[in-house]
């Protein structure tokens, strides 16, 4: 179901899923790109988590998704805020993947689950090398430098980032203070709570799904909200 | 010289291509030293080049310096296993 929920900057689209009553879930989807190439998984994963009768919101951040505002005028504290304004406004349970662990591990909730989290450096590392790799094949040649010095948004992997938002990713790191349970993919060696098999989706252009994936980590996902209760 | 540690980088760099660009184990699995990688593999964008190297730090627990990428050591799957080989045994 299409909602929508307010926050100080203004109004912005969400998906709602599963029951109306008992545990709530609000997931912070990873950034950038890698937000568009795990859709149609987080969606799979969220239609998954509500037939555990687990509800859950799937918020769009302040200059992503259906947003009105331009990603060039975001900040690292809107995407915070904006989280934390449905956080607030009820118990909830806070779910991120990849980089959304960046927003959703710093705001208020009952638990915090992470799949894949990963520090705000390593999102800006990627954008870059990705810049790179384009550069190189047009012969120009990007500087990561470049970010730390004032100037209009960059470029990067098909988003034009305001580079004061890129130097608050930077250095941000995700909140992993208990109740937080982090799951990773088997193969991936930092340290985690529980590995389950799969391939890294946000890698591929052609990211498609994995339904069998999404099934584990709904059923693990559950179980975590309703050993952490309301 | 081989180092012992050869063929695990080989299945680990044969393992992030699959995961990474989406490739059959049985297509990865017929790479060969002189296989083309970058320029020859479609799902080997820009995008993609990142994705390899950041999966192959992270497995390897290696750093891959942005000064140490360029068209060689991505051309060749050998060209790729033999930098990463290098950089893992160091």
């Amino acid at each position: 179901m299409i909602g929508y929920y307010d926050w100080a900057g203004g109004r912005e689209a969400m998906l709602r899923f599963g029951p109306e009553d008992g545990p709530v879930v609000v997931l912070a989807p990873p950034l950038f790109e890698e937000a568009n190439r795990t859709r149609a998984f987080t969606v799979a994963l969220l239609r998954a988590l509500a037939s555990h009768g687990v509800a859950s919101m799937l918020p769009d951040l302040p200059g992503t998704g259906e947003s009105l505002k331009p990603l060039e005028e975001i900040s690292a504290t809107d995407w915070v805020e904006a989280f934390a304004s449905i956080t607030l406004s009820r118990p909830c349970h806070v779910a991120a993947l990849r980089g959304g662990c960046l927003i959703g591990g710093n705001v208020p909730a009952l638990s915090r689950w992470f799949f894949a989290p990963v520090s705000g450096e390593a999102v800006v590392r990627d954008l870059t090398r990705a810049r790179q790799a384009a550069d190189r094949e047009t012969g120009t040649s990007f500087d990561a430098a470049e970010i730390d010095r004032e100037g209009a948004p960059i470029e990067l992997a098909g988003n034009a980032i305001p580079r004061a938002l890129l130097r608050a990713l930077r250095a941000t790191e995700a909140d992993m203070a208990p109740p937080c349970r982090v799951v990773r993919l088997e193969g991936d060696p930092a340290s985690a709570d529980h590995y389950v098999p799969g391939a890294p989706l946000w890698r591929r252009a052609e990211a498609g799904n994995d339904p069998a994936l999404a099934q584990t980590l709904a059923a693990d996902l559950a179980g975590w909200v309703r050993r952490c209760g309301n | 010289m081989i180092p012992e540690q050869k063929p695990e980088i080989d299945a680990t760099v044969r393992a992030v291509l699959c995961d990474v660009l989406g490739l059959s184990a049985e297509r990865a699995a017929a790479f060969d030293a002189s296989t083309p990688l970058f320029g020859a593999l479609p799902e080997l964008d820009s995008m993609a080049v990142a994705g390899v190297l950041t999966e192959l730090e992270d497995r390897l627990g290696i750093v891959i310096e942005d000064d140490e990428v360029d068209g060689d050591m991505l051309e060749t799957f050998g060209a790729l296993t033999n930098f990463v080989t290098a950089k893992a045994i160091m």
